[in-house]
């Protein structure tokens, strides 16, 4: 019994020292060859995991075709995604063991209530993160450091409650009072039309009843329009929802979430689907052809909105770079930081990625164009 | 009407599902919690066949074919070297067959959604019932209707075929019934078959209403579960009784605004009353105790 | 002088092993991070497997020694971390950021998680084994549904609370895991703990010999809430936003991974395997850069070959420590014998029967009954503790 315990108290304390000793190796910070690191969380396993991989796809894509051109200013870049399963807790280890690999920059995370956390710690060491996707009003405003590439949650409530107030007479909506996404894009869109004194039905689901909508799509089957301020997955299960019930002259009417919906859908769906998203997958200019183009061939399948914000971030991570006119990538994250943001918030900066031509402001939030793409009928 | 309707849909396919759950628990007294993901791998077979030939029956004989397999493979591989063991090692070990199966699923078909519709595409029934239009898929339809075709066909099974009796008997006391000369092994295996075929057949329903992605069968592995204590665990009844009991009730609470967002801790809610209230669930077995 | 006799006779180490472990850790932390040694994993690696000692070693109490199966673990931890963050950020314009208003928040987040522990206990008293399993479970998905619906919390996006300087929240983790480990250690080796036991072995024969099951019951419930509240806190001020889809059945079924692999029962298995399962994790989803440049895999890929990684590791672990096909292996392979052969006995001379008896827990009780015994019939000062079992 004594030697058991010995043995198993061994095996604690080694297990304790292996776990200080994996760390220091990997301590040390700087990257050597002129290879900026670049590093992120996402969700590349579980039920999110789609979105962290489209990002992770678009993000690669791009940090190759800048490798294949010869980098700028003489550097290269490497990009690095750590799985968070869209949980703060896992972000905490990810955003610590990206550091101690040599992080210098982030694409912080993919999902919002993940991103606040890598937003926390980010803001503590003044690294300069851009965002793909993590829309939460609150991502950018955690500090001087955070900008995102895609829209601000609020922005999209009020414009899609200018647009279907113009547009339709009776309205619903359906939002997942689980995720924050949803539940920002809404505030804002009731807000709004409180405004504007339009009466509005609303359903509700969340993360433990999400397979079936066959019950709100009931309670909204007089409506005009159903406003959906999810994700596409979702979206396609309420198009699917509305087919089963034979209500095809319902618009669908979402944000940029719902980007993708038409791959969700099939020929039973006979609903108008609209959306409100920078990014057109159809679109005839030249980069983002190309882009799609490039996304096809390396990964068999259309890119969705997360792939294009994911490319689009390394894009503007990388042009404030070269704008900022550094050259060594010895550079700590700090400085590099505060010269990527003088660089990106400069009134002279301005990238036109896949998702539009983009300026940035000192909070974070990214200015550009929205455009609403239509599927179907 | 139409509420009802979409409520016993769901319910019966929570109903099928939980009778896997129940018949494994009252014969092999084990919580299988890769149960769900029996159902996830129905459907991606039942995806992948009727995407390559494109005939709904075959796709649907392959996937009762694979999970039946699926099943008996997973107990004699992952369960049965545990019969001796404690409940909780083997539960444990049902975890680890969940993650292992998703993960597997990711690997080969990745996370994203794969919709099958040949259910979705039979249309939709209209009649028009005390002067109002109601519209109703017949792929709900048809899972209340063969729902309750495989429900009855199992109860008239485990009632009145010797195998049936001999699972029963193996339920009671499998000690004793091993004396009579039952293999209990076999009847465990024949209990995850039968369960994993009816898992098949729930995977087929649950996709007319989601497509299938490797965590298509997490949500509602938990949820019958939950419809299987409701019932009783253990008892066959039960679990159609909980299913249809907790399909109604998400229906319902998800169509009334005020208390969708309570949805979860409603059912819940309805659970832990009736275990205080009963506390061997709604129609389960009443066990004495021994000093 | 008499009780300081008694003290160095009833002293023995391997009582005391696990703290002695702890602190020994404790201490060569202190000095690593005064030496800024630690790397950023380091700490937060720590402070997870820290809080995560807390909540093996208190389901433990539960699990192992009342004997009931809760799969609601989490839910105690969601309350107090919801709670006694969002007494936190209340009290930090007042009292500061400090370690005062942290043990304030701690306290409370434990209390509130009492409560609640309370209140899951009345229905432990009717239910048993599978049924109040869903039960806990049933608790843990209704606190984080309500938690969810309310606005003040945070809703959906969760509870932001910053982070706690990271140092302090390690040192003040630790300490926590000594504090709870005391007290849980101190409850199960006293009557108390014993009358415990006694309910889970057989109930209706404990009720009859004059245990207060429903006291005990409770006082296991409310234990057990307290410290995963305290947990809890941590937990918050570690990832610096409270989010209730962390806090779902899975996360209270990888505590009891923890319980089952470290041993039910066995306090120091809880804190090794908390160790381990925690370390494996971490280690899983961030590889080291050599390792994930040699796979070269992709990020994606990566990630899903850890999850398959776990499951085999967890069906493997199981399968080794208690399939009978394996019962051989095991015995060749036992860590016992292998320490043998460092030692002056004879491997071969440890009977398979031994082996046996050594795996009883209550073989140490058995001890201590004898030894109790023994004493009295001295005239010696008894342990205050076995009154019962030595007065014959």
């Amino acid at each position: 019994m004594k030697t058991m315990k010995k043995v198993l108290t061994a095996i604690l304390a080694v297990a304790l020292t292996a776990m200080l000793f994996a760390g220091c190796n990997q301590s040390g910070g700087t990257a050597k060859g002129g290879v900026i690191k670049i590093g992120a969380t996402g969700p590349l396993t579980g039920s999110a995991s789609i979105y962290g991989i489209s990002v992770n796809n678009g993000a690669n894509l791009a940090v190759e075709e800048i490798n294949a051109a010869g980098g700028v200013n003489g550097l290269t870049f490497s990009f690095e995604m750590k799985d968070d399963e869209a949980t703060p807790d896992k972000v905490a280890s990810a955003y610590d063991a990206l550091l101690d690999a040599g992080m210098q920059i982030s694409l912080g995370s993919v999902t919002s209530g993940a991103c606040l956390a890598f937003g926390a710690r980010a803001a503590a060491d003044n690294i300069f993160f851009m965002t793909p996707s993590a829309s939460n009003a609150d991502v950018i405003a955690a500090g001087s450091n955070a900008f995102r590439v895609c829209f601000g949650d609020p922005d999209q409530g009020v414009l899609a409650a200018e647009e279907l107030t113009k547009k339709y007479q009776t309205i619903g909506c359906i939002y997942d009072t689980s995720d924050e996404y949803s539940a920002g894009i809404y505030e804002a869109f009731k807000t709004k039309m409180g405004e504007l004194g339009v009466a509005f039905e609303t359903r509700t689901f969340d993360q433990d009843n999400k397979t079936d909508f066959s019950s709100q799509v009931e309670g909204l089957k007089n409506c005009d329009v159903i406003f959906l301020p999810f994700y596409y997955q979702e979206a396609g299960l309420v198009a699917r929802a509305c087919a089963g019930k034979g209500l095809d002259n319902i618009v669908l009417f979402g944000c940029d979430g719902l980007d993708g919906v038409a791959g969700e859908i099939d020929e039973t769906v006979k609903n108008q689907i609209s959306y409100i998203t920078p990014f057109d997958v159809a679109s005839t200019e030249k980069n983002v052809s190309d882009f799609v183009a490039s996304y096809k061939a390396k990964y068999g399948a259309e890119p969705d909105q997360f792939a294009a914000d994911g490319y689009d971030a390394i894009y503007a991570i990388v042009n404030a770079i070269k704008a900022a006119g550094v050259n060594d990538a010895s550079i700590k994250a700090s400085d590099l930081c505060e010269k990527v943001k003088a660089a990106i918030t400069a009134s002279s900066f301005k990238y036109d990625g896949v998702t539009g031509s983009m300026t940035w402001d000192a909070s974070g939030a990214c200015e550009k164009s929205a455009i609403i793409v239509v599927v179907g009928k | 009407m139409v509420t009802v309707i979409d409520g016993l849909s769901l319910g019966a396919i929570y109903a099928l599902i939980a009778l896997g759950y129940t018949m494994v628990y009252g014969i092999a007294k084990m919580l299988n919690f890769a149960h769900g993901d029996i159902i996830m791998v129905g459907a991606f077979a039942i995806f992948v066949t009727f995407s390559t030939l494109g005939h709904p029956l075959i796709a649907i004989l392959v996937a009762v074919v694979i999970c039946t397999v699926l099943g008996v493979t997973i107990e004699r591989l992952a369960y049965r070297p545990l019969r001796t063991a404690s409940p909780l090692a083997v539960l444990i070990t049902a975890i680890g067959v969940s993650y292992l199966l998703q993960g597997i699923a990711q690997l080969i078909f990745g996370a994203g959604n794969n919709p099958v519709n040949f259910l979705a595409s039979l249309g939709v029934v209209s009649f028009s019932l005390f002067g109002s239009q109601i519209n109703v898929s017949w792929s709900s339809i048809l899972t209340v209707g063969l729902g309750a075709i495989l429900m009855v066909g199992l109860t008239l099974f485990v009632k009145y075929t010797r195998t049936g009796r001999a699972m029963r008997a193996v339920s009671e006391d499998r000690g004793a019934a091993t004396l009579q000369g039952i293999d209990a092994n076999k009847i465990i295996m024949i209990t995850f078959a039968i369960g994993s075929f009816l898992a098949a057949f729930a995977s087929l329903f649950y996709l007319s209403k989601t497509p299938v992605n490797p965590t298509f069968g997490s949500m509602p592995g938990i949820k019958a579960f939950t419809a299987a204590v409701i019932g009783g665990i253990g008892s066959i009844p039960g679990a159609m009784l909980g299913g249809i009991l907790l399909g109604m009730i998400e229906t319902i609470c998800l169509s009334i605004p005020a208390i969708s967002s309570y949805t979860t801790a409603i059912e819940f809610s309805v659970l832990i009353i009736i275990l205080m209230i009963r506390p061997i669930g709604l129609l389960g077995k009443k066990r004495r105790v021994k000093v | 002088m008499k009780t300081l006799k008694y003290f160095k006779k009833q002293f023995a180490v391997k009582h005391f092993i696990s703290y002695f472990v702890l602190i020994g850790v404790i201490l060569v932390m202190a000095v690593l991070s005064a030496t800024g040694a630690l790397s950023r994993s380091a700490y937060s690696t720590l402070t997870k497997i820290g809080y995560s000692m807390i909540l093996a070693v208190s389901l433990n109490l539960v699990v192992g020694f009342l004997g009931e199966l809760s799969l609601g673990h989490a839910g105690f931890m969601c309350v107090g971390a919801y709670i006694g963050c969002f007494i936190f950020n209340l009290l930090e314009p007042v009292t500061g950021s400090g370690i005062l208003t942290l043990i304030i928040a701690m306290l409370s987040g434990g209390v509130s998680a009492a409560i609640f522990g309370f209140i899951i206990g009345v229905p432990a008293l009717r239910l048993r084994g599978d049924y109040l399993a869903i039960c806990t479970l049933a608790f843990g998905e209704i606190v984080r549904n309500v938690f969810k619906n309310l606005p003040f919390f945070g809703g959906a996006k969760g509870l932001n609370t910053g982070l706690f300087d990271r140092t302090t929240l390690l040192f003040v983790t630790l300490v926590t895991v000594l504090v709870v480990l005391a007290i849980v250690q101190n409850l199960i080796r006293s009557k108390h703990g014993r009358a415990i036991t006694a309910i889970r072995d057989n109930e209706i024969a404990a009720r009859a010999m004059g245990v207060n099951v429903t006291y005990y019951k409770l006082l296991v419930f409310v234990l057990s809430a307290f410290a995963a509240g305290l947990s809890g806190v941590l937990y918050g001020k570690a990832v610096g936003i409270i989010r209730q889809d962390n806090f779902s059945y899975n996360y209270s079924i990888e505590i009891l991974v923890m319980v089952v692999l470290g041993g039910i029962g066995s306090m120091n298995g809880s804190l090794i395997a908390a160790t381990i399962i925690t370390a494996v994790t971490v280690f899983l989803q961030n590889p080291p850069p050599a390792i994930r440049d040699a796979l070269n895999l992709g990020d994606d890929t990566l990630a899903i070959v850890k999850t398959i990684a776990y499951a085999v590791i967890l069906i493997l672990i199981i399968m080794y420590n208690n399939a009978p096909v394996f019962a051989g292996l095991r015995e060749k392979l036992s860590i016992k014998k292998l320490f043998a052969k460092f030692k002056k006995k004879d491997p071969g001379n440890i009977s398979a029967d031994e082996a046996k008896w050594d795996r009883i827990t209550t073989k140490i009780e058995m001890d201590e009954v004898l030894r109790v015994d023994v004493k009295k019939r001295e005239g010696e000062l008894t342990d205050p503790d076995k009154p019962e079992r030595g007065a014959k």
